[in-house]
C-alpha cells in the first residue's frame, strides 16, 4: 500500500463499499443480528411483563437499565472529542480516525436512548418527559435531572449526527460519481444533497464543520455531566458528590477511547487500512486512555477521601462496601480495569502491541461498565435505613437487553463499514503532502 | 364489445370521441360534451360556485362518505378492554346510598377470643374492619386478623353450593340426607359426633343444649388447636374448670411473662393498656415493669424491660421458685399448698444473672397486687399452674379469670379417634374446624374419620376435613351471619353486614334445621332464635335495635373468679422440678398470620411479615445463635428436623435472642388446600404431642443441615442499625436527665424557598414506646388503601408493596439482644427528595403537606424512590391487579385507586379519609376538629401509638406531642424535613440491671 | 395552535390507514371469514358479577 495519494485514497476508501463482502463479513453480521434478535426478544418481554422482568428491586430500582444507559452513552464521547474537539484544537492526526470514532458515537447513544424508553414503568408514556403542549395543561418538572437528561441525550444526539452527516457529504459525493451500481447512484445522489464541489460549497462546508464542531464541543463536556446530576443532585450516599461530573466526563472519554481502540485494530486489518490508521494513530489513543485512566484513579481516590474526610457515616458505609462489601469484587475489578492494567501503556511497547492494547481496551470497557455498577448497586442497595437493605439479582433479560444492545452497535458498526466512506478522505486529503507546499512539519504526515 | 357502430355516419361524424355514446351520438352525450362538467363531479348542492344542480351522488360525496364509514369502522374496532358499563339501580336498595359508607357493629371470635368490631361497607359491600369503640375492653381496638378476615368474605375458593357426595347439590337433598343420617343415628342409639370451635356464645350454647335435647346420643367436642391444651389441663388442675384469663395489665406495674406473648396483636384489650402505660409524657410518669422468661423470641419478648432467655420446659422450675422464694418473704400460700419438692435459691439457669433474679423477686413482693404472672398458652402445665400459683398468692388485681366453656385437648381427640375406628360413632359433623390437618396423627385420624358411615362438614373453604366428608354445607362468612358472645363487660352481638354471597347459610341454621328433623318443632333460621333469647333477657329500656346498633349491651362483671385450689399444686411442682433442659427442645406456637390454619387461604395475612422473624409465606425453623453456631447452620439452609418419627426438612432462620436449645416453629402452614393455602410452609402438626401438658413443647428433637438453601421471603434482611441514629431507645433514667442525647443537628439551609402552608400541615408522631411491633397498622393499611399481594417469589426479591412496615431492629450481643420496632411509612418531606426529582411532576406536595401521587402522571422512572432516604416508595414491577375479578375485586375500596404496573406508590396519609372529613367539616360550616381524622393505621393502632393531627393547630394533639422531650425526626440530617416525628422507645429495666444487657445504651 | 393543526391531520390519516383496512377485512370475511380457523368453542364467560343484597334485619351504626 505504502504511500498515500489522493488517488490511491479514493481507490482504497471509496471503492471499498463496492467491493463484494467477504465470508467473514456475513458471519460476523450474522453473530451480531442474533445478539440483536435476543435483546430485541427481551425487550418485548419486558413491555409484555413489566419491569419484574429485570432483577430490579427495592432499594436497587435502577440496576442494569441504567448502567447500560450511562455505559452507552460513555462510549459515545470519544467520536465527538475526536471530531470536534481535537479538530478545534487543530490535532489533525485525528482525521484519519474521526469518521469512524463519528459514526461509533452515534450508534452508542443509539444504543444509550433505548434504555431510557424501555426503563421506565409505562413506556407507552414516556414522551412526557417531553414538555409539550396539552391540553391538560400539564408540565414537566425542570427541577428533576432526568428531564435535563432528555435534552442534553437528545442534543447531544442530533448534534453529532448532524455533524458526522455534514462530514461525509464530500465523500458521499465522490462515491455518487464513482459507482457504477444504478442503485447506488440514487442513493448517493441522494445523500450528496446536490454536491458538487464547488468553492462556494467548501466553503460553507468549512464554516459549517467549525459552528457545529465548536457545538459538539460544548456539548461533549455537558451531556455526560448532566448525565452525572442524575446521580450528584440526589441524596443517595455515593451518588451524592461535587466530583462527579468531571469524573463522570473522563471516564466517558476513556471508555469510548477503549472502544474505539478495540474496533480500529480491527478495521485497520481486515480492510487493509494500515496505511491510514497509522501504529502513531494507536499510540496516541492509547496515551490519551493512559492519561485518562490516571484521572480515574485520581477521582477513585477522592471519593475514598472525601468519605474519610466528610466523617459521614453514610458514605463511609458506602466507600466501604465498595471496597468490601457484598460487591466488593465489583469494586476491586473496576479498580483493576481501571486504574492497574492501563498503567502498562506507559510503555512504548505496550501501545504499539496488539496484545496489550486489546487487553487494555477490553479491561477498559469491563472496567467501566463495573464502573457504573459499582456507582448505581452498591449505592442503593445499602442506603440509609438498615431495614431496606437488600441485595440485587439480575436476570437473564438483563443480560439479553445488554448483550442486544451490542448486537445493535456492532451491527451497525459492520453495515457502516461496508456502506459508507470509514476515512474522511476530504480530510485526510487536506493534509496529505501533496496537497499544501510542505514545511516539513509533523502534523503532515498522516 | 358487440355494440353496433354506424357504418356511415353522418358527416359531422367528429373523428375522435371520447365515449362510445359520443360516438354513436346518443343526446345525452351530445349535451355533456358541451358541460364543463360531468354529471357527479360537483355535489349536488354547491351553490359557492354557482353551478347548476345535479342529481345523483356526486364523487365528492362518495369519497367523503367512504371514508367516514371507515372513520366509524375504526372507531368501533377501537374497543377499550375492560370496559364495563355503568348501570345504575333500578330499585335503590334502603340502606345503600352510592358513595356513602355505612357502619355496621358486628363482632367475630378467633379461638376463645372475641372481637367485637366495626364494619364499614360501601355499595354493599364489607370493604373494612376496626374494632368497636363502644365496647369497654377493646375500646375501638382489633387484631391484625380481624382486619384481614374480610378478605375471607371474597375468598374465590370458597364453597357457593352444597355438596353431596362430590356433587353440586341443593340444599333440600344435603339436608335431607343428613336429617336421615341424624334421625337414624338416634333411632339406633348410636353416638353422633360433633367437633366444632370454641363454644364463646351465648346463644350457640343453648342451641347446642336444644340439639343435645332432640339428639341425646350427641356428643360435642369444641376444638381450637392453637389454644394451648397445657393451658386447659392446668385450668382443669387448678380451677377444676376450663378457665378464660384475661389480663387487665393498666392495673398491672410489674408483669412477669413465662413466655405470654400478651402483646403480639391478639389482644387489642392488653395493647392498649399497655400503650397507655407506655406513652409517658414525663420522666415521673408512672411505667410498668415487664419482665420476660421466655425461650423464643415472642413480640413480647422485644418489648421486654428485662427478658431472659430460659428453656420453657424449666420454666415451671422458676416460677414455683419464685412462689417458693416469695412464701420465705412472708407472702402466704394459698390453703394445701405443698412446695416441698421445690429447691428454694437462684435457679441454676440464672447462676449468672443472681442479681436479676433478686431483683425480680422484689419486684413481685413490692407489687403485690399491682404485680401478675402471665404464661403463654403453648407452654408446659406446670408453668401454668404456677403462674396461677403466683397470681393467687399475690392477690394479682391485674387479671381476670372467668369460667369458660371446656375446649378438647389432644386427648379427647384421641378418644374420639379411637370412637370412630372402633365404630362408636353412626355420624360426625365438623363444623368450622379442620382436624384433618391438625391432629397430629393425620393418618389415624382420617383412617378413624373414614370409618364413620356418614360424615358432613360445614365450612367456607373446602379443607382436609371436607376431603373426607360426603355432605359438604356451605357456611356463611362471619360478616354474613348473626350471633351473640360474651365477653367481660359486654354481651356483643353478631350482625350480618351482607347479604349472602353464595348459596350458603350460616351453621346454627343447618343445626336448626336438624334440632326441627329430629324433634319436629324449633325456630325457622338463627336470627330468630337469637331474637327470641335476646329479647327475653334484654335489660328493661334496651331495644334490640339499639343493641344492634351498638353491637352490645353493657353489663357488669358479674362471674366470681373459680377459687385456686392449693393441692393441685404438689403433683405440678413435682414434675417441673424433674424437669431437664437438654438437648433440643421444640416448641409449636399458632402462625402469625396462619394462626392454627385458618386463615392460610388469606393474602393478606400471608404477606404482613412476621413481626419477629420479617418472613412472609413461610414457616421457618428459628433456632439459637448458639445452637446455628455449633451444627453450622445458616440462614436459609434447609435443616431436617426429626421427632418421634417424622422429619420435617425446612429452612433455617436463626433468631437472636433465642434460648440455646430451643427450636420454634409456626403451626398452620402447610395446608394442602386453599388456592393460596397450599404449598406454603410445611405443616408442623405432626410434631405436636399427644399428652395435652406438653403438646407444644417437645423435648428429644434432632436436627441436623440437610443441604441446600431457600432463598428467603423476607422483607428485611439486615437486622443492625450500624450505629446510626434510627431508633432512639432511652432508658428511665436517660429519659429524666438527658432524653436528646449527646446529638448536634446542624442548621439545615435549603436553596429552595419553603413549603407554605395555609391552612393545615398535617402530620404524624409515632411513640415508639408504645408500639410493639404487632403489625396491626400494617394489615389495616393493606384494607384501607387497595395495597396489592405479590406472592412470596416477590417479596423474596424485595419488591413487596406495604405502605407502612415495622423495622425491627437487633442491638447488643445476639445471644439476648435488645430489639425494638418502628413503623415506617412515607415521612411527607417538608423538601421531599422524591418531588424534585420527578420529570413529569407526578409526586408533589398539597398545600397541606401531604407528599402526594398521582398516580395517572407516573410514568415509572423509579428516581423517586431511590431518592427517598427512607426507602418507603414501592413501585408496582408487574401487574398485581388488572387481572383480578370478583369476587376478589369487591373487597376494593372504591375511594383509593387500584395502581397499574409501572407506577409508583405509596402511603399518601389516607388522603380520601381526610377529604372525607374535610368535605364533611365543609359541610356543616365548621373548622375539622382535632382527632377527627384518623390514618388507617392510626385507627388500626391498638397501643395508640400512632397520632395524626394538624400541626398547624398548636392546640392538636400531634403539635403538642412534636414538642416532647423524647421527639425526634429520622435521618433529620438529610434535610428533607419529614412530617413524621417519633418519640423514643422507653426501657424501664431496674437501676442495677442495666449493666446486665448488652449494648443497652442510646446513641 | 399546534394541537389544533394536528388532530384533524391525524384523524384523517387515521381514516385513511385504518378505514379501507377494516373495509377490506369485513369484505374478505363475507367471503373467506367463519372458514377453517374459526375456534371450536368460544372462550368461557368471564365470571358473572355477584349480585350483592343488603343484610336483612340488621341496622346501621352510621352512614
Amino acid at each position: 500500500m505504502g504511500r498515500v495519494t489522493p488517488g490511491g485514497l479514493d481507490d482504497q476508501v471509496l471503492a471499498f463499499p463496492e467491493t463484494k463482502p467477504p465470508k467473514q463479513w456475513y458471519f460476523a453480521l450474522a453473530i451480531t443480528l442474533s445478539a440483536m434478535f435476543i435483546g430485541l426478544v427481551c425487550i418485548g418481554y419486558t413491555f409484555v411483563t413489566g419491569i419484574g422482568a429485570w432483577g430490579n428491586n427495592s432499594p436497587v430500582f435502577w440496576a442494569f437499565d441504567i448502567i447500560n444507559f450511562v455505559f452507552w452513552v460513555g462510549i459515545g464521547h470519544a467520536g465527538t472529542l475526536i471530531s470536534a474537539i481535537l479538530f478545534l484544537f487543530r490535532k489533525r492526526w485525528r482525521n484519519a480516525i474521526a469518521r469512524f470514532a463519528e459514526a461509533m458515537t452515534i450508534f452508542a447513544v443509539i444504543c444509550a436512548v433505548i434504555f431510557p424508553l424501555i426503563h421506565v414503568g409505562r413506556p407507552w408514556v414516556a414522551f412526557w418527559l417531553f414538555p409539550y403542549p396539552n391540553q391538560r395543561a400539564l408540565w414537566t418538572n425542570f427541577r428533576s435531572p432526568l428531564l435535563w437528561d432528555v435534552f442534553a441525550v437528545n442534543t447531544y444526539f442530533s448534534v453529532s449526527l448532524m455533524f458526522w452527516y455534514l462530514g461525509l457529504i464530500p465523500d458521499i459525493a465522490s462515491m455518487r460519481d464513482r459507482t457504477t451500481s444504478k442503485v447506488r447512484k440514487v442513493i448517493y445522489t441522494a445523500l450528496a444533497l446536490g454536491w458538487r464541489g464547488a468553492a462556494t460549497h467548501w466553503q460553507h462546508y468549512e464554516k459549517a464543520y467549525l459552528l457545529l464542531a465548536g457545538l459538539a464541543t460544548g456539548l461533549v463536556l455537558s451531556v455526560h455531566s448532566v448525565v452525572s446530576f442524575d446521580f450528584a443532585t440526589s441524596v443517595v450516599p455515593g451518588w451524592h458528590m461535587t466530583i462527579f461530573p468531571p469524573y463522570f466526563v473522563a471516564g466517558a472519554i476513556f471508555a469510548g477511547f477503549a472502544m474505539v481502540v478495540m474496533v480500529l485494530v480491527v478495521v485497520r486489518e481486515t480492510m487493509q487500512l494500515k496505511n491510514l490508521i497509522t501504529d502513531r494513530h494507536l499510540d496516541v489513543m492509547n496515551k490519551v486512555i493512559l492519561a485518562m485512566s490516571c484521572i480515574m484513579g485520581y477521582s477513585y481516590m477522592m471519593e475514598g477521601f472525601t468519605a474519610w474526610y466528610s466523617m459521614n457515616e453514610y458514605l463511609h458505609h458506602g466507600f466501604m462496601n465498595i471496597i468490601t462489601g457484598t460487591y466488593g469484587w465489583a469494586g476491586w475489578l473496576t479498580i483493576s480495569c481501571n486504574i492497574l492494567i492501563p498503567q502498562i501503556l506507559w510503555f512504548k511497547k505496550a501501545r504499539t502491541s496488539y496484545f496489550w492494547m486489546i487487553l487494555v481496551a477490553i479491561g477498559v470497557t469491563i472496567g467501566m461498565w463495573f464502573e457504573r455498577f459499582v456507582i448505581i448497586v452498591i449505592s442503593l442497595h445499602q442506603d440509609f435505613l438498615p431495614s431496606a437493605w437488600r441485595i440485587y439479582k439480575p436476570t437473564m433479560v438483563d443480560f439479553g437487553i445488554l448483550l442486544g444492545t451490542f448486537g445493535i452497535f456492532f451491527t451497525l458498526v459492520l453495515i457502516f463499514a461496508r456502506v459508507l466512506p470509514v476515512i474522511a478522505t476530504t480530510e485526510v486529503k487536506a493534509i496529505l503532502p501533496d496537497a499544501q507546499p510542505s514545511h516539513h512539519g509533523d502534523d503532515h504526515h498522516v | 364489445m358487440k355494440t353496433r357502430l354506424p357504418e356511415h355516419g353522418p358527416l359531422e361524424t367528429p373523428r375522435f370521441w371520447r365515449t362510445l355514446e359520443e360516438r354513436i351520438e346518443s343526446p345525452e352525450a351530445q349535451s355533456a360534451a358541451q358541460d364543463e362538467f360531468l354529471p357527479g363531479a360537483v355535489p349536488s348542492f354547491d351553490d359557492v360556485h354557482g353551478l347548476p344542480v345535479q342529481q345523483g351522488f356526486s364523487r365528492r360525496d362518495f369519497l367523503g362518505l367512504v371514508s367516514a364509514t371507515a372513520a366509524l369502522a375504526a372507531t368501533v374496532g377501537c374497543d377499550r378492554k375492560g370496559q364495563g358499563t355503568v348501570v345504575p339501580y333500578t330499585k335503590r336498595p334502603v340502606e345503600v346510598v352510592p358513595g356513602v359508607a355505612n357502619f355496621y357493629a358486628s363482632a367475630w371470635q378467633e379461638g376463645r377470643r372475641v372481637y367485637p368490631v366495626l364494619v364499614k361497607t360501601r355499595e354493599g359491600r364489607p370493604i373494612h374492619i376496626t374494632g368497636n369503640d363502644e365496647h369497654p375492653g377493646t375500646k375501638g381496638k382489633t387484631s391484625p386478623r380481624t382486619m384481614a378476615d374480610v378478605l375471607r368474605l371474597y375468598d374465590p375458593d370458597r364453597l357457593r353450593a352444597p355438596k353431596l357426595d362430590g356433587r353440586i347439590q341443593n340444599w333440600a337433598e344435603v339436608e335431607s340426607r343428613l336429617h336421615a343420617a341424624l334421625v337414624a343415628a338416634k333411632g339406633a342409639g348410636q353416638s353422633v359426633l360433633l367437633v366444632t370451635g370454641a363454644v364463646t356464645s351465648p346463644s350457640r350454647k343453648a342451641l347446642l343444649a336444644d340439639l343435645k335435647a332432640a339428639l341425646p346420643t350427641l356428643e360435642h367436642l369444641a376444638l381450637e388447636p392453637a389454644a394451648g391444651d397445657a393451658a386447659e389441663e392446668a385450668s382443669r388442675a387448678c380451677f377444676g374448670q376450663a378457665v378464660q384469663i384475661q389480663p387487665r395489665l393498666d392495673r398491672a406495674e410489674v408483669i412477669l411473662s413465662l413466655g405470654a406473648d400478651f402483646l403480639n396483636g391478639d389482644d387489642p384489650e392488653a395493647l392498649g393498656a399497655w400503650g397507655a402505660k407506655r406513652r409517658l409524657k414525663h420522666a415521673k410518669d408512672v411505667i410498668n415493669r415487664l419482665w420476660v422468661l421466655e425461650g423464643p423470641m415472642t413480640l413480647t419478648g422485644t418489648n421486654a424491660d428485662v427478658r431472659i432467655p430460659v428453656a420453657p420446659s424449666r420454666l415451671g422450675a422458676l416460677a414455683f421458685t419464685l412462689a417458693k422464694e416469695l412464701a420465705a418473704k412472708g407472702v402466704p400460700l394459698p390453703a394445701g399448698t405443698d412446695l416441698s419438692s421445690i429447691s428454694a435459691g437462684v435457679p441454676a439457669e440464672l447462676r449468672e444473672a443472681s442479681k436479676l433474679w433478686a431483683d425480680l423477686l422484689q419486684d413481685l413482693h413490692h407489687a403485690g397486687r399491682k404485680a401478675v404472672v402471665l404464661c403463654g398458652a403453648q407452654m408446659p402445665a406446670e408453668a401454668h399452674q404456677a403462674a396461677h400459683l403466683l397470681n393467687a398468692m399475690l392477690g394479682s388485681e391485674a387479671l381476670t379469670v372467668r369460667p369458660a366453656e371446656p375446649l378438647a385437648t389432644v386427648k379427647d381427640l384421641e378418644a374420639a379417634a379411637k370412637g370412630m375406628a372402633g365404630g362408636r360413632y353412626g355420624t360426625v359433623v365438623f363444623w368450622d374446624v379442620n382436624p384433618a390437618f391438625t391432629f397430629p396423627g393425620t393418618t389415624t385420624w382420617k383412617d378413624a374419620v373414614a370409618k364413620v358411615p356418614f360424615r358432613a362438614w360445614i365450612g367456607q373453604v373446602e379443607d382436609e376435613t371436607a376431603a373426607q366428608c360426603q355432605a359438604l354445607l356451605p357456611e356463611n362468612h362471619w360478616l354474613e351471619s348473626w350471633g351473640d358472645f360474651w365477653t367481660e363487660g359486654a354481651d356483643v352481638l353478631q350482625q350480618p353486614t351482607v347479604g349472602t354471597l353464595y348459596d350458603t347459610r350460616q351453621g346454627e341454621d343447618i343445626l336448626l334445621g336438624a334440632i326441627k328433623a329430629l324433634s319436629g318443632h324449633g325456630l325457622g333460621n338463627y336470627h330468630a332464635f337469637l331474637l327470641d333469647r335476646w329479647q327475653r333477657s334484654l335489660p328493661a329500656g334496651t331495644a334490640f335495635e339499639q343493641a344492634l346498633h351498638d353491637g352490645l349491651v353493657k353489663v357488669a362483671a358479674k362471674a366470681t373468679p373459680p377459687p385456686f385450689k392449693g393441692a393441685s399444686v404438689a403433683p405440678a411442682a413435682r414434675k417441673a422440678a424433674a424437669s431437664r433442659a437438654d438437648g433440643l427442645e421444640l416448641v409449636l406456637f399458632p402462625g402469625f398470620a396462619t394462626f392454627d390454619g385458618r386463615h392460610g387461604n388469606n393474602s393478606w395475612l400471608q404477606e404482613t411479615p412476621d413481626p419477629i422473624t420479617k418472613m412472609t409465606w413461610d414457616n421457618p425453623l428459628s433456632l439459637s445463635v448458639q445452637d446455628a453456631k455449633a451444627l453450622g447452620i445458616q440462614e436459609g439452609d434447609f435443616v431436617s428436623l426429626s421427632l418421634d418419627g417424622t422429619t420435617l426438612k425446612l429452612p433455617a432462620v436463626i433468631q437472636p435472642g433465642q434460648a440455646k436449645g430451643v427450636l420454634s416453629l409456626a403451626l398452620g402452614y402447610g395446608r394442602g388446600t386453599g388456592g393460596v393455602a397450599k404449598g406454603v410452609g410445611l405443616n408442623a402438626y405432626p410434631l405436636m404431642g399427644l399428652d395435652p401438658a406438653s403438646a407444644n413443647v417437645r423435648q428429644g428433637v434432632r436436627l441436623a443441615k440437610a443441604g441446600g438453601r431457600k432463598e428467603l421471603s423476607r422483607t428485611q434482611s439486615h437486622h443492625r442499625m450500624e450505629g446510626r441514629d434510627l431508633v432512639r431507645s432511652l432508658t428511665m433514667d436517660e429519659f429524666e436527665h438527658n432524653p436528646k442525647g449527646h446529638r448536634h443537628m446542624p442548621e439545615l439551609v435549603s436553596l429552595y424557598e419553603e413549603q407554605k402552608f395555609p391552612d393545615h400541615k398535617w402530620g404524624m408522631v409515632i411513640d415508639l414506646a408504645a408500639c410493639t411491633g404487632c403489625s396491626a397498622c400494617v394489615v389495616a393499611c393493606q384494607s384501607e388503601n387497595n395495597v396489592p399481594v405479590v406472592g412470596p417469589e416477590q417479596v423474596a426479591k424485595g419488591r413487596e408493596m406495604h405502605w407502612i412496615r415495622i423495622d425491627r431492629y437487633y442491638e447488643g450481643e445476639l445471644e439476648n439482644p435488645k430489639v425494638v420496632h418502628q413503623p415506617m411509612l412515607c415521612q411527607h418531606c417538608d423538601s421531599a427528595p422524591c418531588e424534585n426529582v420527578c420529570p413529569v411532576n407526578a409526586t408533589n406536595h398539597s398545600p397541606d403537606g401531604l407528599n402526594q401521587m398521582a398516580y395517572n402522571r407516573c410514568v415509572g422512572t423509579r428516581y423517586c424512590a431511590n431518592n427517598c432516604p427512607y426507602k418507603v416508595r414501592r413501585f408496582n414491577f408487574l401487574e398485581y391487579t388488572a387481572y383480578k375479578t370478583e369476587p376478589e375485586t369487591l373487597v376494593n375500596n372504591p375511594e383509593v385507586t387500584v395502581r397499574p404496573r409501572g407506577v409508583m406508590e405509596k402511603c399518601s396519609f389516607c388522603v380520601q379519609r381526610i377529604q372525607d372529613v374535610k368535605i364533611r367539616a365543609k359541610g356543616e360550616g365548621r373548622s375539622i376538629l382535632d382527632g377527627e381524622v384518623t390514618t388507617a393505621c392510626m385507627a388500626g393502632c391498638p397501643a395508640d401509638a400512632i397520632v395524626f393531627g394538624d400541626l398547624k393547630d398548636p392546640k392538636s394533639k400531634v403539635a403538642q406531642l412534636v414538642a416532647a422531650s423524647r421527639a425526634y425526626r429520622v435521618l433529620e440530617e438529610v434535610g428533607a424535613k419529614p412530617a413524621i416525628t417519633y418519640l423514643a422507645d422507653l426501657k424501664n429495666p431496674p437501676l442495677n440491671a442495666a449493666s446486665n444487657r448488652g449494648g443497652h445504651h442510646a446513641h | 395552535m399546534a394541537a389544533q393543526d394536528r388532530r384533524p391531520f391525524t384523524d384523517r390519516l387515521a381514516a385513511l390507514v385504518a378505514g379501507p383496512f377494516l373495509l377490506g377485512q369485513r369484505a374478505l370475511a363475507l367471503q373467506w371469514g367463519e372458514s377453517p380457523g374459526s375456534p371450536p368453542e368460544p372462550p368461557p364467560e368471564p365470571p358473572a358479577r355477584l349480585s350483592l343484597t343488603p343484610p336483612e334485619h340488621a341496622i346501621k351504626r352510621r352512614g
